[in-house]
């Protein structure tokens, strides 16, 4: 098992960096970096709490309505309400709170599937925020020390990368060190052994649900921050991106099996794919739709690369 | 494994710091026109690339490209994220293109990044929708709400030989754009074609089949209606099969503001007279061609007129350069456009 997964994905993004710094235009500036890393943030914060979710043998489909929800919420208590916006964005959080504790009520309470549970509030809280906005009412005019989380720089690096480090972090540690890491692989590798050998299963997941709509709400703020405007539309197919970012990083859509550091490389992989693309003279009018297929075919070839040992490796004589 | 935690962690962070080493003069284009004998690239970008619209201005946006020796970069959102204009742009600004055109989803949204370009000197070009005027050099403006209601209204009436009863279908009686529109067409009916009488104006929700059932109401409704005019793309099609079904067609007549390829069938079996929109091959050409010409230096604030290729001179009011007269689509042109 000299090839981990994680060391495969680690390979590719090194062969990405090096390519598109050799092929792409003005890849390797500061100023372009700095991009990938503002983009990727919102999805990166999305991908690192469907993480434990999947790790444990879960979805959550409703994670990008969720920041949407959030997003419309924090634009209205700081306009309508007259909240200033560091009080808002608290009351934000605790609201992402409230959505995650929806879903993990009905999944841990009424026993229903993760994926039907959040498929119902995926479009819930979509509704929600378009119905609060009318969908057309947007957040806009934001105070410039607001702003600043989105676009502006904290010792050279942009101000919202250091947030996501800081929760990156502390995912790993709970996610590695841990008891609330462990027992979310072991429900996800055997969720009725998981309960026979005591652990509290409901509880673990409803935390998992819990943390998934505040760091969903974290995610808001930084989006309203980056794009100025918040409208009932933000973060639209977020959820799919940051579960293909998981998928992508080793982690098994039947748990049991991934760590957050195959994320964070998951979610660099595909940002640096898709930023590098539209450099590249002959790739630059269609990056969008390459990235979309490079990406798939990633996906693909990882997952296919984790079955087929496993498919010799039972066919081999006795 | 905290190992590899913490090599990926340095990784991530000589990266960051490691790039910023390598010359932060390399982020932007050079402020105050391009170099001479350096190729101009313009990136140019649709609200979604998939729409045909825009891909009817691309035809005419790579045209005008090939004309002026520019290369021109073509991308915009493939799925509904509103904020993937601005990220586009972002990635633009640091990529190093001498101009942007843009047609904006979102307005309030897409301002900020646009301002961003303007002051690492990238020029800025809006064309079949605005963004904040300080976030932008020139407006490329399809066409004025007066233009659109005039030649609504002037069709109408030449098709009613001047007198006789039409209604109007709209999207919804809020929409902003079609109240002004609205605003022009009785205007214009007032001054120039007092013998017109409108008796009925319907909302369809910007829905084919809403349009068609408003349609075939206010046909069972006023037995002497001569038009049916409708202001929102959807109900021009809804309309003329409400006609068509109602077997009158050629005896009430159908025109409206709408895309060519929706209303072909009606067009060639005679049940639509006239499609009124503008011509988007133009658009793109013109667009292209005014980014050129300000990055170049050509254009500038305050002109009255503008030479945009082989299409000719074009009147600029205020920051608004206009494309002219809305374009009638007939039986008789209708094949050669295809969108």
């Amino acid at each position: 098992m000299l090839l981990r997964h994680e060391t495969v994905l680690l390979a590719v993004l090194v062969v990405e960096l090096v390519f598109f710094g050799v092929a792409g235009r003005n890849f390797g500036t500061a100023d372009n970096i700095a991009n990938i890393v503002r983009h990727s943030v919102e999805i990166g914060l999305l991908a690192l709490v469907m993480m434990p979710v999947v790790l444990a043998g879960g979805i959550d489909l409703s994670v990008g309505s969720t920041l949407g929800l959030c997003a419309v919420l924090f634009g209205k208590l700081w306009r309508d309400g007259g909240l200033p916006w560091e009080v808002a964005a608290v009351a934000t959080l605790g609201i992402g709170a409230a959505a995650g504790g929806t879903n993990a009520l009905l999944i841990t309470a009424l026993r229903l599937p993760p994926l039907i549970v959040t498929l119902g509030t995926y479009s819930l809280f979509r509704g929600l925020a378009e119905a609060i906005t009318r969908g057309t009412d947007a957040f806009t005019r934001f105070p410039p020390s607001f702003l600043f989380l989105g676009t502006g720089r904290v010792a050279g690096i942009p101000a919202q990368a250091w947030i996501f480090a800081l929760v990156a972090a502390a995912m790993w540690l709970l996610v590695h060190r841990t008891t609330f890491g462990r027992s979310w692989r072991a429900i996800g590798f055997a969720p009725e052994g998981a309960r026979y050998a005591g652990l509290p299963v409901g509880r673990r997941l409803a935390f998992a649900h819990v943390l998934a709509g505040i760091v969903a709400a974290l995610a808001a703020i930084t989006y309203t921050a980056r794009f100025g405007t918040a409208k009932a539309d933000a973060g639209t197919g977020y959820e799919l991106a940051a579960i293909t970012a998981v998928v992508l990083g080793g982690t098994s859509i039947f748990g049991g099996v991934g760590s957050v550091h195959g994320t964070l490389l998951g979610v660099a992989a595909i940002a640096v794919l898709g930023n590098g693309l539209s450099r590249v003279p002959a790739t630059m009018s269609n990056a969008g739709e390459l990235s979309g297929l490079l990406t798939g075919m990633l996906l693909v070839l990882a997952l296919a690369g984790g079955a087929v040992p496993k498919w010799f490796a039972e066919r081999r004589p006795r | 494994m905290f190992r590899s935690f913490a090599l990926f962690l340095c990784l991530g962070f000589v990266l960051l710091t490691g790039c910023s080493k390598s010359g932060p003069d390399t982020g932007a284009s050079p402020s105050g026109g391009t170099p001479a004998g350096k190729r101009l690239t313009i990136a140019f970008m649709p609200k979604s690339k998939g729409n045909g619209y825009f891909v009817s201005c691309k035809q005419g946006a790579d045209q005008a490209a090939k004309d002026l020796g520019a290369e021109l970069i073509f991308d915009g959102p493939v799925s509904p994220d509103p904020a993937k204009q601005n990220e586009i742009i972002e990635n633009w600004i640091t990529l190093g293109v001498d101009v942007i055109a843009v047609a904006c989803e979102n307005k309030d949204g897409i301002s900020t990044a646009l301002k961003r370009a303007k002051d690492k000197g990238i020029k800025v070009v809006t064309f079949d929708s605005d963004a904040e005027p300080a976030a932008r050099d020139f407006f490329v403006n399809q066409a004025t709400p007066e233009g659109i209601g005039n030649a609504l209204m002037d069709e109408a009436a030449r098709l009613c030989g001047g007198t006789g009863e039409f209604a109007i279908i709209t999207a919804s009686l809020t929409a902003q754009n079609m109240i002004e529109w609205q605003k022009y067409i009785e205007a214009r009916r007032m001054a120039k074609h007092p013998g017109m009488k409108m008796v009925a104006l319907r909302p369809c929700d910007d829905l084919k089949d809403k349009a068609q059932a408003e349609a075939t109401t206010l046909l069972g409704a006023y037995p002497d209606l001569k038009l049916l005019m409708n202001i929102c793309s959807p109900a021009v099609p809804g309309a003329a099969e409400a006609v068509k079904q109602a077997g009158k067609a050629g005896k009430v007549k159908v025109i409206g503001l709408g895309l060519p390829n929706e209303n072909r069938r009606y067009l060639k079996d005679g049940t639509t007279d006239t499609v009124i929109l503008w011509k988007t091959v133009d658009l793109g050409y013109l667009t292209v061609q005014a980014a050129a010409a300000l990055a170049k230096g050509e254009l500038k604030a305050g002109a009255t007129s503008f030479k945009g290729g082989k299409l000719g001179e074009f009147r600029i009011v205020g920051d608004n350069i206009l494309l002219g007269e809305p374009f009638k689509f007939t039986k008789e042109n209708i094949d050669q456009f295809d969108f």
